[in-house]
C-alpha cells in the first residue's frame, strides 16, 4: 500500500463497535450491541433523555471504555487516534474556556491536536463570529458560544467530529440557521450527532438510529434518502415529514 | 461615604470615653494614639519596615512551597493524600514553640520570622490552590483526553489557569497570615520589628504603645489583604468570591486501610523528623530526635505536668472555639434574616478578618484581663470573623432558583433560611470549623505566653528560655497531634452531615 493511499484511507475509516456494552456499577446503561459508522457520513443518535447515546458517544470519543466489545476506528483504536488529534468532540455546555478570548480557543482545538492554527480566522467567520475574534466568551450570547466550540472541533480537521447535542443551549431561529449553515463544514468529515431534537436529526444527517430507554438498544436504523440541498424548505416536503414520522414512530416504541 | 461617617463616629465616641476614663491606665483614646504615633514615627517606621520585609519573604516562600506541592500533587494523585497530610501537620505545629527552636537553629538574624510566615502561608494557599486546581468542569478535561494528551497540558492549559481566582483567594487570607507568622516570629526574639516593640509595650504595661502598634499593624495588614484583592480584581476581570471547600474526592476507605494508612503515615512523619535532623548535623541537645521526646516522656512527672497544662490550654480553647464558631454563623444567619444590617457590617467583617487577631490580643487583656474570659474571648474573637464570612458566602451559594421557588409560595424569610440557606450554608461552615482548629490553638497558645501565665503556652515559653528542650519538644508534638485530631474530628462530623444535607460535597 502507497503513502498516498495510507492516507486516503485514514481519512476514510468506518468506525466498528463490536459487541459494546457499558455498565457503571449495577446500572447498565448501553446494552450489548454491535453497528458501525460509514465514514464521511453523518450519523445521527437519537433517544430518550437518559438512554445512554451520550455514554456511547463517549465511548467512540475514548472518553469511556465499554465495559464489554470493542471499538476500532480502521485499525485503530479511539485512544491511538485521538493521541494523532484524529477526534474532536463539540460538548453540550460548549466549554470555552473563560479567560481565553474566542480566537485563542478556536486555536486551542488546532494546538492541542498538533494541527496548524492556519484555519483558525476563516473557521470563525465561517460560523459568523467575525469581529468578535478577540471577545471573551463570557460576552456571548449561548448560540454564539455554540459556533465557537464547533468552530474548535473544526479547526483541526478531525477524522471523526463527535457533536454532543451542539445546539440544545440555542434558542430556535439561530438553530435553524446553524442546521443549515453548519453541516457544510463536516460533509467530507466521519460525523456522529446525539440530539433529540427529531427534526433535527433527519436535517443534518444520513442516516439517524434510534435508540430505546435505558439501557441502550437499537430500535430502528433509518437511512435518510433526501434529494436536493437541505435548507428550510425541504422541511415542507412530504419525504421529510414522513421520515420523522418514522423516527417519531420509532422512539414511541422505544419507550 | 456611608462607611467613612461610620469610621468617624466610632472615632469620636471612643474619643469621648476616653476622656471620660482618663484616670484609667488600660484605655486610651485616638488622639493618645495619633501623638504616640506621631512622636515615635522614625522607631516605628522602621520596625514596620522590617516587619513587612519579614512578612514579604515569607509570603514569597510560603506560596512557592505550596505551588510546587500542588503541583506535585496534581501530576503525582497517588502521593496528593500524604502531601496533604504533612502539610496540614506542618501548619498545625504550634507557632510558639517552633519560634524558640528555629531561633537556636538559625541564630540571630531574621531566619526565625521568614520562616514562621512562610508557614503560616502555605498550608492555606495549597489547599486554596488544590481546590481550584481540581475545581474544573468535566468538559474541559475531557476536552484535554480526546485529544490524547495528558497531565501535563491539563495542568498547564486548563488546570493552572482556571485555579487562579482560587490562587489569589488564597494569597488575599496569606497575606495577612504572613504578618501574623512574622510578628511571632519577632516575639522569640529578633533586634527590631513590630513584634519586638509589641513585647516591650507589653512587658512596660505601656498602653498608649500597645494600642498604637496594635491600630499599626492591623492597618498595614488590611492594605496588603486590600493590595492583593485590588491586583485580583485587575488580573481577572472580576471580584472573585471563592469557598475555600476543600476538595474530597478520594474513594471511600475501608477502617482498616484508614488505620494502615495513619500509621504509614505517623511511620513516614517520624522518618522525616530523624532523617533530617541527622542530615543536617543538628545538636540533638535542642534538635530532639523521636526517640529523645519517647523517652522523655515515659517519666511519669513528666507527663503529668504536660498534662496539666494541656487540659488547662483545652479549658479555655474549647468554649472559645465554640462560642467563635457559633457567633460567626448565628450572625451570618442573622444578617439573612435582616439583610439591611448586612449592608453595613460585611465591609466591616471583611476587614476585620484581615487582622491578625494575635496583634491586638494585648489590647483585649488589657480591657478583659489576664483570665478566662480575656483568653475566651481572644480565642472567639480569632475564629469569629473567618467563620462570619465563610458562612454569609456559603448561605449566598443557595440557588436563586430554590429561593424563588420559596418565594412564589411566599414562604418568609426564616423558613427559606431554616430550609434552603443553613443546608447551603453547611460545606461553607465546616471548612471554616476545619481551619478554625489549629487557629484556636495558635490563639490560645499565644496569649497564654503573652499574658496569662497558664496552660502549654507558658509552658513553652518556659522551657524554651531554660532550655528544656525534652519537654519543649513534647509540648509541640502533642500540641499538633491535637490539633491534627481535631481537625480530623470535625472532618468526620462533616462527612456525616454533608452526606445528608450536600451529597455532592462528599462522594
Amino acid at each position: 500500500m502507497t503513502a498516498e493511499n495510507e492516507a486516503a484511507k485514514s481519512k476514510a475509516d468506518d468506525i466498528r463497535c463490536l459487541n459494546i456494552a457499558k455498565r457503571f456499577g449495577d446500572l447498565e446503561t448501553v446494552a450489548s450491541m454491535s453497528l458501525s459508522f460509514a465514514a464521511r457520513q453523518t450519523t445521527a443518535l437519537v433517544g430518550p433523555s437518559g438512554c445512554g447515546k451520550s455514554t456511547l458517544l463517549r465511548m467512540v470519543a475514548g472518553l469511556e471504555q465499554p465495559s464489554e466489545g470493542s471499538i476500532t476506528i480502521g485499525e485503530e483504536t479511539p485512544a491511538e487516534l485521538a493521541k494523532r488529534g484524529g477526534i474532536a468532540m463539540a460538548f453540550q455546555d460548549a466549554s470555552l474556556l473563560p479567560w481565553r478570548s474566542v480566537r485563542a480557543n478556536v486555536a486551542l482545538g488546532a494546538s492541542l491536536a498538533r494541527k496548524p492554527a492556519g484555519r483558525v480566522d476563516d473557521l470563525i467567520e465561517l460560523v459568523g463570529l467575525d469581529g468578535f475574534a478577540n471577545v471573551r466568551p463570557g460576552a456571548l450570547s449561548g448560540g454564539m458560544r455554540q459556533r465557537a466550540a464547533i468552530a474548535r472541533a473544526l479547526v483541526s480537521a478531525p477524522d471523526v467530529l463527535l457533536l454532543d447535542e451542539p445546539f440544545a443551549a440555542v434558542d430556535a431561529i439561530t438553530r435553524a440557521h446553524l442546521n443549515t449553515q453548519l453541516p457544510k463544514l463536516w460533509n467530507e468529515t466521519t460525523t456522529i450527532l446525539v440530539t433529540h431534537a427529531v427534526i433535527e436529526a433527519v436535517l443534518l444527517s444520513d442516516r439517524v438510529i434510534v435508540l430505546s430507554e435505558r439501557p441502550a438498544r437499537i430500535v430502528a436504523d433509518i437511512p435518510i434518502t433526501l434529494e436536493g440541498l437541505r435548507d428550510d424548505a425541504i422541511q415542507r416536503t412530504d419525504a421529510f415529514k414522513s421520515l420523522c414520522d418514522s423516527v417519531i414512530t420509532a422512539l414511541e416504541e422505544g419507550s | 461615604m456611608r462607611s467613612a461617617l461610620w469610621v468617624v463616629g466610632i472615632l469620636i465616641l471612643w474619643e469621648a470615653l476616653a476622656q471620660l476614663k482618663a484616670e484609667s491606665v488600660l484605655f486610651t483614646g485616638p488622639s493618645a494614639i495619633a501623638v504616640y504615633l506621631y512622636d515615635h514615627a522614625s522607631l516605628l517606621t522602621r520596625a514596620a519596615v522590617a516587619t513587612t520585609k519579614n512578612a514579604a519573604w515569607g509570603f514569597f516562600w510560603g506560596i512557592l512551597s505550596a505551588l510546587l506541592l500542588a503541583s506535585f500533587a496534581m501530576l503525582l494523585p497517588r502521593l496528593e493524600r500524604a502531601l496533604s497530610s504533612i502539610s496540614l501537620l506542618i501548619f498545625c505545629l504550634p507557632l510558639v514553640a517552633t519560634g524558640p527552636i528555629l531561633r537556636v537553629l538559625y541564630g540571630p538574624g531574621a531566619g526565625p520570622q521568614i520562616t514562621l510566615a512562610a508557614m503560616a502561608v502555605s498550608y492555606t494557599t495549597y489547599l486554596a490552590l488544590l481546590v481550584g486546581l481540581r475545581a474544573i468542569p468535566q468538559s474541559w478535561s475531557d476536552l484535554i483526553t480526546i485529544y490524547g494528551r495528558g497531565a501535563w497540558i491539563m495542568l498547564l492549559r486548563i488546570r493552572a489557569p482556571a485555579s487562579l481566582p482560587y490562587l489569589f483567594v488564597g494569597l488575599q487570607i496569606a497575606a495577612p497570615a504572613a504578618f501574623l507568622g512574622a510578628m511571632i516570629g519577632e516575639f522569640t526574639g529578633a533586634e527590631r520589628g513590630l513584634g519586638v516593640l509589641t513585647l516591650r509595650a507589653m512587658r512596660g504595661l505601656d498602653v498608649d504603645a500597645t494600642y498604637a502598634l496594635a491600630m499599626l499593624a492591623a492597618t498595614i495588614a488590611m492594605l496588603a489583604y486590600g493590595l492583593v484583592g485590588w491586583i485580583a480584581r485587575r488580573t481577572l476581570g472580576y471580584a472573585p468570591v471563592i469557598l475555600l471547600t476543600p476538595p474530597n474526592d478520594h474513594k471511600p476507605r475501608s477502617l482498616g486501610r484508614q488505620l494502615l494508612g495513619l500509621a504509614a503515615l505517623t511511620l513516614s512523619v517520624l522518618l522525616i523528623w530523624q532523617v533530617s535532623m541527622d542530615a543536617f548535623g543538628l545538636n540533638r541537645f535542642f534538635a530532639k530526635r523521636p526517640v529523645d521526646v519517647l523517652n522523655y516522656l515515659i517519666q511519669p512527672e513528666a507527663r503529668a505536668t504536660l498534662c496539666a497544662a494541656l487540659l488547662e490550654t483545652l479549658s479555655m480553647t474549647v468554649p472559645g472555639y465554640l462560642a467563635g464558631l457559633l457567633l460567626g454563623a448565628g450572625l451570618a444567619a442573622l444578617l439573612m434574616l435582616v439583610p439591611a444590617w448586612s449592608r453595613g457590617i460585611m465591609p466591616v467583617a471583611v476587614a476585620l478578618r484581615a487582622v491578625p487577631i494575635i496583634t491586638t490580643a494585648p489590647l483585649i487583656v488589657l480591657a478583659l484581663g489576664r483570665g478566662a474570659t480575656g483568653t475566651i474571648t481572644i480565642i472567639a474573637v480569632m475564629i469569629f470573623f473567618p467563620t462570619l464570612i465563610a458562612c454569609l458566602q456559603g448561605l449566598r451559594q443557595t440557588p436563586g432558583q430554590i429561593v424563588d421557588v420559596f418565594n412564589s409560595y411566599g414562604a418568609g424569610r426564616f423558613r427559606l433560611l431554616m430550609t434552603a440557606q443553613i443546608p447551603s450554608m453547611l460545606p461553607a461552615f465546616f471548612a471554616s470549623a476545619r481551619m478554625a482548629v489549629p487557629a484556636a490553638l495558635l490563639a490560645v497558645t499565644t496569649t497564654e505566653w503573652l499574658a496569662t501565665g497558664k496552660g502549654i503556652g507558658v509552658l513553652m515559653a518556659l522551657t524554651a528560655s531554660t532550655s528544656n528542650y525534652n519537654m519543649l519538644w513534647s509540648c509541640v508534638v502533642l500540641l499538633s497531634v491535637a490539633a491534627v485530631a481535631g481537625y480530623a474530628f470535625i472532618a468526620v462530623i462533616e462527612r456525616l452531615v454533608l452526606s445528608v444535607y450536600a451529597t455532592e460535597q462528599v462522594r
